[in-house]
């Protein structure tokens, strides 16, 4: 039991923080929302890193890394309110490295790690909310090659991706397919959302696919559990952040002619922020930690992570706008950004009360990190 | 990174799991599983087994006759003797006194107090708070005049947790005041059965009189019971408060007693209430939450780091979820957590004789009879060991300077 880093991780995280400072600046990051939220240039520096290819194997052109180094990079990308959707790249490598067939693996993961491919999962539906089992879209097998049909929403950057892992049911199992997004059929309508960043809600009509798995709903569980092990760092780097914000202002902010950090109101209020972030980073270990783990587990890890790290990020969230005053709901300070992306990770994989309720329906006698 | 104990460490968990097991005696194990009152007995019934085997002491270094363990080592001894059900250690000798007197005492003090302490024969209590002093420990008043040979105390504490039972008290007394307050303390060693040394009881919320006044009135102490320098007993102290503070989460009786809140919700059918459960299911990711953040501050420990700037909140959230978990069985019980009566938390209790037989608890609920009662009682621990609202301060401090 020990959670120290080794010193290649520690290389690591500062490479991707010293990319962070230099190359995501607040100003750039402006620009990009500007510009619709994802840029196709910042995604290729991500890849120029290796970040891309973080978690595939070397054999596939990527670092072979794990779960730990993942942890890491999100978390500095999250402090860095990076907006390309490295998560999802993270969910491909690992649905494709654990589900697809070898000779699929070989031909899509190579791609993937380049950064040429981005790859990204659409599986949330009108009527899904956050529950992977609720699919309404559908596969017609026609030889080796699948017809898709399915409306999927808030695809991250789902006008600017080059593929797509879609959940549909085949034989009314669910199965996962991989489409391309030049493939007919296909249709995307993009647009921003609430922190900046881009999606897209993506049809296909009758639209060519490839199988990946039959196995299609444990694909899709162990899709999410990576993308809210991703979305627990990327909290914990945004927090970490927002605490320094806060604390900074706190003690240059005058009024009554003392700094406002003076003030035993907000001390205290600065001590609950730091609390949620220690217990929100502590889950975020955890999760990643279990990430490996069988299964049902892992499931039950991952959703006690959530629970923490919903409840931590609208917390230290809020808070940090309310201990800023006024500037903290202004559009042009930047803590307010950070309140936005805290408040959309919520919403992502599942938010703070669905996860509630997978914890509550998986509770067995016993609870603890080991039980 | 890596969540697992090491095979060593596993092992080591192992043999303590079995040795607990073949010595706790199960009469107290069943107190303790059903919050049923512990006699001093049962208490020093405990002590005295882990003494025999050096466990009482089991945070001791082997100099002093400990076993020597590692953070993690003493995490795990910890946790298999909570999950057995093992009363908590009564801590003011083995864990607070005791490392003072290693630090600070004298051979001879050593040779004096320390295996008393570590065989259980001596029941130690703690003298710090005074009526005027909780929170701002350092105005402590209970004065102690220096006669050459001998000190004169005079004065009081007071929360003295089960000083009823004290043999021997370690107090925080007033040496000087014409300092700083803190550089006017020294730390005493004071024999209960002195005379002018008088204890009264203070029943609290839930009727049990666990805490006491201790009053000095011309009390002659001999001078070499003082530990240290005179005037020095504010560094001891605070030497002490960071060792009572370590384990003050109380994470391994935490998740003991979610398991056993677990069981009442299922007796009283509120378990299948899913607007009831997903509480239980909020206290499960606390108590997740809290373990991980005692396992980081074990592994900075092992890896020789300071213990980052977590260590301070372990008190609050550790006291905040026994809290709730009180709470809960209390609200789980409904309607039956009310009746009060006393001798149900007994063990062994039948029933009260009426009109010439015997009827026993309210809806024969008698698992509901201590659940009221432990709720009141662990609204002290957010108040003990240093306030949360001081500890928020503390942790303030690090976060903004």
């Amino acid at each position: 039991m020990n959670f120290d880093l080794t010193d290649e991780q520690v290389q690591l995280q500062d490479a991707v923080q010293r990319w962070v400072d230099k190359s995501y600046t607040f100003d750039h990051y402006r620009a990009t929302v500007k510009h619709g939220g994802f840029d196709r240039d910042n995604y290729a520096q991500l890849a120029d890193l290796g970040l891309c290819g973080l978690l595939v194997a070397q054999d596939h052109g990527g670092l072979g890394m794990g779960p730990v180094e993942a942890m890491l990079v999100m978390q500095a990308l999250g402090a860095g309110l990076v907006l390309e959707p490295l998560t999802h790249t993270f969910i491909t490598s690992s649905v494709l490295a654990r589900f697809a067939p070898s000779d699929l693996q070989a031909r899509w993961l190579p791609g993937v790690a380049s950064g040429e491919t981005l790859a990204v999962l659409a599986w949330q539906e009108r009527s899904s909310r956050y529950r992977p089992e609720k699919c309404e879209a559908k596969a017609a097998p026609s030889q080796q090659i699948y017809a898709l049909t399915a409306t999927k929403n808030i695809v991250q950057a789902g006008d600017q991706a080059d593929a797509f892992i879609v959940p549909a049911l085949l034989d009314g199992a669910l199965a996962l397919f991989w489409v391309e997004s030049a493939a007919s059929g296909v249709q995307t309508r993009g647009y921003l959302t609430q922190n900046g960043s881009r999606a897209a809600d993506v049809t296909l009509n009758q639209t060519q696919a490839t199988l990946i798995t039959r196995d299609g709903l444990a694909a899709l569980e162990l899709a999410i559990d990576v993308g809210l092990a991703a979305a627990c760092a990327q909290g914990v780097g945004l927090m970490d952040k927002t605490l320094r914000l806060t604390a900074d202002y706190l003690n240059t902010r005058k009024q009554f002619g003392v700094a406002i950090g003076t003030f035993q109101a907000l001390r205290h209020r600065m001590a609950d922020m730091k609390m949620q972030l220690e217990l929100a980073r502590s889950m975020s270990y955890y999760a990643t930690l279990k990430l490996g783990a069988p299964a049902a587990e892992r499931r039950v890890a991952l959703a006690r992570a959530k629970v923490q790290l919903g409840q931590s990020m609208r917390f230290v969230g809020q808070q940090s706008v309310q201990l800023h005053g006024g500037i903290g709901v202004t559009d042009e300070y930047i803590g307010s950004h950070y309140f936005k992306h805290l408040t959309q990770l919520e919403l992502s994989f599942g938010d703070t009360l669905h996860h509630l309720g997978e914890v509550s329906n998986r509770m067995g006698e016993t609870a603890g990190v080991f039980a | 990174m890596d969540l697992a104990f090491t095979p060593e460490e596993e092992q080591f968990r192992n043999e303590v799991r079995t040795w607990v097991c073949a010595h706790l005696p199960a009469d107290i194990a069943h107190k303790v599983h059903h919050a049923l009152r512990l006699t001093r007995d049962d208490q020093q019934r405990w002590a005295k087994i882990l003494g025999a085997k050096g466990w009482l002491g089991f945070g001791w270094p082997t100099q002093f006759g400990g076993p020597g363990w590692s953070a993690i080592q003493k995490h795990l001894f910890e946790e298999e003797c909570a999950l057995a059900g093992a009363p908590r250690i009564v801590p003011f000798g083995p864990v607070m006194v005791a490392p003072v007197i290693m630090a600070f005492g004298t051979p001879e003090q050593q040779q004096r107090f320390l295996p008393g302490i570590a065989s259980g024969e001596v029941w130690w209590s703690q003298g710090y708070s005074e009526p005027g002093s909780g929170s701002d420990l350092a105005s402590v008043k209970c004065r102690a005049e220096n006669f050459g040979d001998h000190y004169l105390v005079n004065g009081q504490k007071t929360w003295t947790t089960l000083g009823q039972y004290g043999e021997w008290i370690f107090c925080l007394v007033r040496t000087a005041t014409d300092c700083k307050p803190q550089a006017g303390i020294s730390f005493l060693l004071i024999d209960m059965k002195s005379p002018g040394v008088s204890v009264r009881p203070i029943v609290l919320l839930d009727g049990e009189p666990e805490v006491n006044e201790v009053f000095f009135d011309n009390v002659k102490v001999p001078v070499n019971n003082l530990i240290g320098e005179e005037n020095k007993g504010w560094t001891y102290a605070k030497h002490l408060l960071s060792h009572e503070r370590t384990n003050i989460a109380d994470v391994n009786r935490s998740k003991r007693e979610l398991e056993r809140l677990k069981r009442i919700a299922k007796i009283e059918g509120v378990w299948d209430d899913l607007r009831f459960r997903d509480q239980i299911a909020l206290l499960e990711v606390d108590v997740v939450a809290l373990e991980m953040l005692v396992l980081r501050v074990l592994s900075a420990e092992k890896s020789g780091k300071n213990s980052l700037d977590i260590a301070g909140l372990l008190k609050i959230r550790g006291s905040e979820i026994q809290q709730r978990y009180a709470e809960l069985m209390m609200l789980a019980a409904g309607p039956f957590a009310l009746p009060l009566i006393h001798e149900a938390m007994d063990a062994g209790w039948q029933g009260d004789q009426v009109d010439g037989r015997v009827v026993g608890f309210p809806g024969d609920a008698l698992h509901c009879a201590p659940l009221a009662s432990s709720y009141f009682n662990l609204r002290k621990t957010t108040i003990y060991g240093g306030s949360n609202e001081v500890q928020r301060n503390i942790v303030a401090q690090t976060v903004l300077g």
